[in-house]
């Protein structure tokens, strides 16, 4: 069966209505592959996907950033996730994508390989991550599977921790 | 308005109870001051306050009541968590509390005059807002005094030692501190609170400022209905490309100029005169001198100069900080002062001016002066410099050395200062903002700290250059001039490039040494660099070498983040008209790292 990719791509974010929030039964997900892995993420989290744009280095910053740039007049820090994953790295190419998500306050992006589509998965489907070798297991929630496809969900809110970039700062009860 | 007179038995109790209980008042803030948790002072406050009112309204001494019970309103919520005892909340309590001390006093000598009471009412309904973070629940508990601030810090210390992490409400119950209803009520209460808090701070702004803006929107707006005129004829065909040409330019022109204005008034509006915080020195002043039994005026000048609100809340510790330290270390005491020939009051001049683009704000003092050769000793001994390198520097570059932190000449560490942490954290909070201090010094005769911060947070006129293939935007203000070099100017002195220009022999700074991996290796490069930018910071001096001078720009300068504490010479991001974003170099920064890189202050450090 033919699966249509539809590349979410613009550079508007589309607004999310509270009807389109994940119900307790399905998930729904941004999915994008990174090193031959596809991943998902909460589409709730992601603010919005654009085309990569050319980055400014930072000098003497935390290995993980990749530079910063400019999202209409907000200047965020960008990392890939290829370097983050600790995975060869790779000539930019068209495919290539940055999610913008929110992290504790902090606005970030990421950069892709390509981005899939918007997946809908339903939540009994996934399973407790077994030992995934390259990725760390911190970011990884789950393990979905879409079809006979292998999807490694990720939490938006570990993905950064242990990392300068964002300070964890203990919750407070 | 006719209240009762000074000679009736009952006037008289009133005085000479409420004066007992401002008494009270007073040692209970100061005691609030250095733990602003206690719920039992805080209820002892709001509770005289309370009375004071009551009895007050009975008399009819109406302005009485009028500032007691304004002043109950900001202790009620304190107490009950819903605001936080910050400096400005503390201060207007213990300006109310004077006031009412002078209204008093009023009353037993024949009657209440008149009072202006409008902004210190305003101060305290501002100190009366709540809070913009949820309060903790261990706060809260405190505050009801189930347990103790003490309690507090062990519970909360055992929760971290903890490998599962209790919830601090578990294990006030399990010890048996609490009861799980009174936990459950203070968990509501907390919600509560959080829930209320309005998710943005407010302000207070004069409204010919607003006027003001709202005038330049209207400008805006018709200039924007210019544009689309224009716009239209050209569509239409209707205009010529020269009348085209002229009328783009004109617009643009005057666009810029309105963009201009109406960045400077928007910023205007977040400005506020800087006696918000000049106002509580007097007092702490007479409070400091009177304890260390020392005799000092201060003498403040220039409190209507205006400075942005965020700027005036951070400078207010650094400014306590320092006059602290004139009081503490550098004015004597009345008999040294005597046989030094000074008056035995030492005079503290606290001042704030604008100079160009700056706020500039001084403390000086007429005290005993820094020692630049203790200082020096000192700096030796913290193993911050040797004794060659001693020998070649100014005086103000070794009075420079206090600035470092963990140094303190005190010998002996008093309560309030010579705890060797606080200039150097003055200098980094100023630098935060975009400021810098500077010391000067004559010992003997007195000391001058002197601040500077710029106008706005936000706008710097920069020269953009291109340095190895990238972009960069540098602070016009440092930039004092730019050339074009003959590499036969350059010359190695110990193994540091300078640069000789006139008479004058420059350290040459070059970036890709600063930046480690930043850049391309300029290998690729056909051209060497031959244009300079002279850079300047107080009375140092250097040449950074660029390939191309850009231009100017005004830019507004956005802070980059954590990712940036790695980076000395860095002082924040803009985004340059193309869209891109460009670093914006900090020329003290590149100064210091230069220095520090150089073979000479390594070989120094080894």
């Amino acid at each position: 069966m033919e699966q249509s990719a539809n590349t979410v791509s613009n550079t508007s974010p589309p607004k999310l209505s509270p009807q389109n929030q994940s119900r307790g039964d399905l998930l729904q997900l941004v999915g994008f592959h990174v090193g031959g892995e596809e991943f998902g993420l909460d589409i709730l989290r992601v603010q919005e996907i654009i085309r990569l744009q050319p980055l400014t280095r930072v000098p003497n910053s935390p290995d993980s950033l990749d530079g910063v740039m400019n999202l209409r007049g907000k200047i965020i820090p960008v990392i890939g996730l290829r370097k983050r994953f600790g995975l060869e790295l790779a000539p930019p190419d068209k495919q290539n994508r940055i999610v913008v998500v929110e992290i504790k306050d902090t606005v970030l992006g990421f950069i892709v390989d390509s981005v899939s589509e918007v997946l809908r998965i339903p939540a009994e489907t996934v399973e407790p991550p077994p030992q995934l070798g390259k990725v760390r297991q911190e970011y990884v929630s789950g393990v979905g599977k879409l079809d006979d496809r292998l999807l490694i969900l990720l939490d938006v809110d570990r993905l950064m921790s242990g990392d300068e970039l964002i300070e964890v700062t203990p919750a407070q009860s | 308005m006719t209240d009762a007179s000074s000679q009736d038995p009952i006037v008289q109790d009133f005085l000479v109870e409420s004066e007992e209980l401002l008494q009270g008042m007073d040692q209970d803030m100061v005691s609030l001051e250095s733990a602003p948790q206690d719920g039992e002072l805080l209820n002892r406050i709001f509770r005289a306050m309370h009375t004071i009112k009551g009895t007050a309204g009975f008399l009819g001494f109406d302005p009485v009541v009028r500032l007691s019970h304004r002043a109950e309103d900001v202790l009620n919520a304190l107490r009950r968590g819903e605001s936080q005892l910050d400096r400005r909340c503390m201060d207007a309590l213990l300006i109310a509390r004077d006031q009412l001390g002078v209204m008093l006093n009023d009353i037993r000598q024949g009657g209440l005059k008149e009072y202006k009471l409008d902004s210190l009412l305003a101060e305290l309904d501002e100190a009366k807002i709540p809070r913009t973070t949820k309060p903790t629940l261990g706060e809260l508990l405190v505050k009801d005094q189930v347990i103790s601030a003490g309690t507090l810090t062990e519970l909360l210390a055992e929760q971290a030692a903890s490998p599962d992490k209790p919830r601090l409400g578990q294990l006030v119950v399990e010890k048996g501190l609490s009861t799980p209803a009174q936990v459950g009520e203070a968990l509501v209460r907390q919600k509560e609170i959080a829930e209320s808090i309005p998710t943005s701070p407010t302000l207070r702004v004069a409204a010919r400022k607003l006027d003001e803006l709202i005038n330049l929107v209207g400008e805006l707006v018709l200039e924007r209905n210019r544009l689309m005129q224009l716009s239209r004829d050209c569509s239409a065909g209707r205009i010529s490309s020269n009348d085209l040409d002229s009328a783009l330019g004109q617009s643009s022109a005057r666009l810029s100029f309105i963009t201009d204005e109406l960045q400077s008034a928007g910023l205007k509006t977040r400005m506020v005169p800087i006696e918000t915080v000049f106002r509580r020195f007097p007092r702490m002043v007479r409070d400091v001198t009177h304890s260390l039994q020392k005799d000092a005026q201060l003498v403040i000048r220039g409190e209507d100069t205006e400075l942005d609100k965020t700027m005036v809340e951070l400078i207010g510790d650094p400014l306590v900080h320092l006059v602290r330290n004139s009081l503490d270390h550098g004015i004597e005491a009345p008999d040294v002062r005597e046989k030094a020939g000074k008056p035995r009051s030492g005079t503290i001049r606290l001042e704030a001016r604008q100079e160009g683009d700056q706020i500039v704000i001084s403390i000086s003092d007429d005290g005993a002066g820094l020692n630049p050769d203790r200082i020096g000793r000192k700096a030796v001994e913290k193993g911050l410099t040797t004794p060659e390198r001693l020998r070649v520097l100014t005086t103000r570059e070794i009075l420079d050395f206090v600035f470092l932190p963990g140094f303190s000449t005190a010998e002996k560490i008093s309560d309030l200062s010579g705890r060797g942490v606080g200039l150097d954290v003055v200098r980094t909070n100023l630098k935060k903002l975009n400021g810098s201090v500077a010391l000067d010094s004559q010992f003997g005769k007195g000391t001058t700290v002197e601040l500077r911060l710029p106008l706005t947070l936000a706008i710097l006129p920069v020269l953009m250059v291109r340095v190895a293939q990238e972009t960069y935007a540098l602070p016009l203000r440092s930039v004092l001039e730019t050339a074009q070099v003959n590499l036969r100017h350059l010359h190695l002195v110990e193994g540091c490039e300078v640069l000789c220009l006139r008479d004058e022999t420059l350290p040459l700074i070059r970036l890709e040494q600063l930046f480690e991996g930043a850049n391309s290796p300029r290998g690729n490069q056909d051209e060497p660099s031959n244009k300079v930018v002279i850079l300047g910071v107080a009375e140092k001096r250097a040449a950074l070498l660029v390939d191309q001078l850009l231009g100017q720009e005004s830019t507004v300068v956005k802070p980059l983040g954590n990712y940036l504490h790695n980076c000395s010479s860095l002082a924040g991001a803009t985004i340059s008209g193309d869209g891109r974003v460009r670093l914006v170099l900090d020329p003290a920064g590149l100064l210091a790292a230069s220095q520090n890189n150089s073979p000479a202050a390594r070989k120094a450090s080894a």
